[in-house]
């Protein structure tokens, strides 16, 4: 009993970050109708701004001390009598890494951004009004661009990346089972969750949402309401490639920097058809049931069938509703 | 030939029919005439198997088709066009116009693999067939090589029609096969469709709005309003009904 | 249209080499492809191969996506299918007893066979879903096969993340051992596929695909069966990636997973969009692309580089964002692909000196 409990906060927990990641894919799509296939490269490409802006520029000979390792004095004596693993003292690490996680998180959000106004800008536009097919394989194309492009760039694949949020054990019980999470992985999905929401939210009640929403159903009719179509395109680009910087830097903390991160873009596309494609709260429940079959198989059937446990879910949502769980059926005319 | 059985058809709230009941005879071209959003389209479409009603039926030969797939429909010879044309507009009007023999053809996979031997022999005899009953008949030999999308709409109208022509129809079903035309091109279509009617034996159903068109070829009209039918007969019955009248030019206040 | 190409009888008029440039082009490839095992050195061979094996793939994907207009992303797993079977085919025929010298005649038709079932299987969400939906089905079937084919517990027979040694062909004692002979059999094998899927597209098969490509309510009421021809054209062209894979395997000692991954479906569709969907042609201009772009990069890099393994280091990702840039390009200016170049180049020839653009 208890270890399923543990599986299952794993798994949800998983979920969330993975309606982060979907987030992106459902924001673009509700405003340009492009569903975004390299999406996942996006995100491997935060999570590699992260390691450039949290690891390898703290690290330059030019950069500030305090940058890399911010120790001023009452750290240190904070430090000086504590054990090894004890909660105060991976707080106070973290607080010693703080200011690089914060230029890493900056830097990769800023970078992010401005890759995704890049793509919208040279790619996307183009696009507008074209087939389907077109529209998905320019974003294939895409996929190989960026893992090229991300291979030149930085060469290495590396390992650790500062956790975002002090990487203590927190254990407890539930029904009297004992559970362990850890502090670090609580703060990603707390970060993933005020993402989801204040996304969602902000697309439902802000102006520039709702300009979002009015774009979707009709492109023409927003026009001539006076909003501006190409300023909502970009917009729903750089709110996607932000998502992803922060998802990437997360899925970094998590899983360590490595080509491998682009994966995770198509198990998220899986799950973004599977809650249907402009249905946030569908997406957000197919992220966490998926996140929680994951963590079933990887219990009952080891790690590796956990990979293609949304390929085989997704397959199953689509014979069922071939709409996904919560998507509107497209009517044709004829 | 074709009879509707006490049709009703509705999407959600909207009651698309209500209660369609009439026969298309034999060999005689029976018009559906109604104001825009009376039901014509979607009798069209119940009949060709597009929907399926929520009573009663549809019958050909007798049989009850009320739930066969549209690609059985076409196998058991009910052809049609569409209001805005439906061709495949990557061929030529050749491909089109042998696209609609497809349920007559019988080269499967493998035969069509090899190519050399019985698909080919049926692949000639059709095009010759084609040629003759349809090109030649239809007059647009002299295009038939073209792509579609280089036709103007009136061809691409009667090519239409000849790829409905091509499976040797008993029943043809043709939504607006003059929609957009000029007097000339009317008369032509109108002419072809007579022609139709006269050397192949056609059972003809047809749906328009040009009412000098539909008055002169059609030997029996149902005229439907808002989902029910409102008036059946013969033209001259149907243009003197008050009830017809008051659909399409309302009562006097 | 007036090109000047006049026919007698109808019989002419459907022959699918109909005049003088296409005669000479395929009678041409023809002569080629049977002097270059005796006269083509090693490296000509070894690229003229991998192009065949493309090529049969290629033309496959061109079946389902480009006539058909089933947008099928996960094509690799075919591939794979059809490679595998052949080590594992082998191993069952060789516990049975059965001479080497037959061994061939029977795995590769076992191959393309086993690879038609699993395209019908992997097309049916295409009766349900279109486009989009059904690109991402697709790709989830060519992930799962991956795994399947990966999965520890088949590893006796798939040889698992390492790969597995695959024998070579033996035709009734001619054993095909060398490069050189085995091109003679996939060149063999490239023209009967080319003219066996071409021949479809004389016969209402291929006119039903392309109808359900244009507009497929339309070629339901024409009598054509939805589900029966979705379902056929995933097949054939399962099939055709099959035999490719089947003649991957004998070209090549040893297959692994990893050279059916999501990589070689981008690669296939890839020399689809720059070749042109649809098109006799656009599987042979794409895979000339496709196989020349990265020998060109090879060739480049060492003369640029002499051998540093720094700046080879940058060679595969080079090759990656070429890729990608061809289709993105392709698919902005000319998404119709090189056949439709080709098109212009020779309606303009037709016309000269009389039309100017």
């Amino acid at each position: 009993m208890g270890q399923f409990i543990q599986f299952t906060l794993n798994g949800l927990m998983a979920g969330a970050i993975y309606a982060l990641i979907a987030v992106g894919i459902v924001s673009v799509y509700k405003a340009t109708r492009v569903v975004n296939f390299a999406h996942g490269y996006l995100i491997m490409f935060g999570a590699y701004f992260y390691y450039t802006f949290a690891v390898l520029f703290p690290e330059l000979p030019s950069a500030p001390d305090w940058l890399a390792q911010w120790e001023p004095a009452w750290l240190l004596a904070a430090r000086e009598g504590l054990p090894m693993f004890s909660p105060m003292g991976a707080v106070l690490d973290w607080l010693a890494n703080l200011p690089r996680i914060v230029f890493g998180l900056a830097g990769s959000v800023v970078a992010c951004a401005l890759l995704g106004r890049l793509i919208e800008r040279t790619l996307m536009r183009p696009l507008i009004g074209q087939s389907t097919f077109a529209m998905i394989m320019i974003t294939v194309g895409l996929i190989s661009v960026l893992s090229g492009a991300k291979s030149l760039i930085w060469t290495a694949d590396a390992a650790f990346v500062p956790h975002i949020a002090p990487n203590t054990p927190i254990r407890f019980e539930v029904f009297g089972n004992p559970v362990f999470l850890f502090g670090a992985d609580v703060a990603n999905v707390a970060i993933a969750l005020v993402m989801f929401v204040s996304i969602v939210a902000w697309v439902r009640y802000s102006k520039g949402g709702v300009a979002i929403r009015a774009t979707a159903e009709d492109q023409q009719t927003a026009y001539s309401m006076g909003i501006s179509v190409p300023k909502v395109f970009a917009r729903a680009w750089v709110l996607a490639a932000t998502t992803g910087a922060i998802a990437g830097a997360i899925l970094a903390t998590r899983n360590g920097v490595s080509p491998s991160l682009g994966l995770f873009g198509f198990s998220v596309l899986a799950i973004v058809l599977m809650g249907g494609l402009d249905s946030y709260v569908g997406v957000f429940l197919a992220a966490l049931a998926v996140g929680f079959l994951e963590a079933m198989a990887q219990w009952q059937l080891g790690g590796e069938w956990a990979e293609v446990v949304p390929y085989i879910a997704v397959l199953i949502v689509i014979l069922i509703r071939p709409h996904g769980l919560f998507g509107q059926k497209e009517v044709e005319r004829i | 030939m074709l009879e509707i059985r006490d049709l009703h058809l509705s999407f959600g709230g909207i009651d698309a029919l209500q209660g369609i009941n009439f026969t298309a005879a034999e060999g005689e071209i029976t018009g559906v005439i109604g104001p825009n959003g009376a039901g014509k389209t979607s009798l069209f479409n119940a009949i060709s198997g597009f929907y399926q009603p929520d009573r009663g039926q549809v019958l050909f030969k007798g049989g009850d088709i009320t739930w066969l797939s549209p690609d059985k429909r076409a196998g058991l010879g009910i052809a049609r066009t569409f209001q805005n044309i439906a061709l495949f507009r990557g061929m030529t009007v050749l491909d089109n116009v042998k696209l609609g023999g497809h349920t007559r053809l019988k080269t499967g996979l493998f035969s069509a693999l090899r190519y050399f031997g019985a698909a080919q022999q049926e692949e000639l005899a059709f095009r010759e067939e084609v040629e003759q009953r349809v090109i030649d008949f239809l007059e647009i030999d002299h295009i038939r090589k073209y792509p579609i999308t280089m036709l103007p709409y009136g061809l691409q109208k009667r090519v239409e029609l000849g790829r409905a022509l091509a499976m040797r129809p008993r029943v043809l079903l043709l939504d607006e096969p003059v929609a957009g035309m000029n007097r000339e091109e009317t008369a032509d279509m109108a002419r072809f469709i007579l022609d139709v009617q006269l050397e192949f034996g056609t059972t003809i159903l047809l749906v328009e709005h040009d009412m000098h068109m539909v008055m002169d070829i059609c030997s029996r009209i149902v005229v439907l309003n808002f989902g029910q039918q409102i008036s059946t007969g013969t033209p001259q019955e149907v243009s003197g009904d008050d009830t017809v009248i008051e659909a399409y030019l309302g009562r006097a206040a | 249209m007036i090109n000047g190409n006049l026919k007698a009888t109808y019989a002419a008029d459907e022959r699918m080499v109909d005049n003088r440039y296409k005669q000479f082009f395929v009678y041409g490839m023809a002569v080629l492809c049977a002097l270059m095992p005796f006269a083509a050195n090693n490296y000509i061979i070894l690229v003229a191969a991998q192009m065949g094996i493309m090529l049969i793939a290629v033309v496959g994907v061109n079946v389902v996506i480009g006539y058909t207009g089933l947008l099928s992303l996960g094509h690799a797993a075919f591939l794979a299918i059809g490679a595998y079977s052949i080590p594992i085919l082998h191993g069952a025929m060789g516990t049975l007893g059965l001479p080497e010298g037959i061994m061939p005649f029977l795995a590769i038709p076992g191959a393309v066979l086993i690879s038609a079932l699993l395209g019908i299987i992997v097309g049916l969400p295409s009766l349900r879903v279109k486009g989009l939906y059904l690109a991402v089905a697709t790709l989830s079937a060519n992930f799962i096969v991956i795994f399947l084919i990966e999965l520890k517990a088949v590893s006796p027979w798939t040889g698992g993340v390492q790969g597995i040694n695959t024998p070579d062909a033996n035709l009734l004692g001619w054993e095909l051992d060398t490069q050189r002979e085995m091109f003679a059999l996939i060149a063999a094998m490239a023209f009967v596929t080319i003219l066996a899927v071409q021949n479809l597209f004389r016969t209402r098969v291929g006119r039903a695909f392309i109808a359900i490509r244009e507009r497929d309510y339309s070629a339901e009421i024409l009598g054509i069966s939805l589900l029966r021809y979705k379902l056929m054209s995933f097949a054939i062209s399962a099939a055709c990636c099959g035999l490719a894979g089947a003649l991957f395997a004998y070209f090549y000692a040893r297959i692994l997973p990893e050279q059916f991954e999501l990589a070689l479906s981008l690669q296939l569709v890839a020399a689809l969009i720059v070749g042109g969907m649809g098109r006799i042609m656009g599987p042979i201009f794409g895979v000339i692309i496709i196989v020349t772009v990265p020998e060109a990069l090879k060739f480049s890099f060492g003369m640029v580089a002499g051998g540093s393994a720094d700046v080879a280091a940058f060679r595969a990702p080079l090759q990656e964002i070429v890729f990608g840039l061809l289709i993105i390009l392709f698919l902005m200016f000319e998404p119709l692909g090189i056949t439709q170049i080709v098109d212009r180049g020779f309606r303009a020839i037709n016309r000269w000196p009389f039309a100017r653009g």
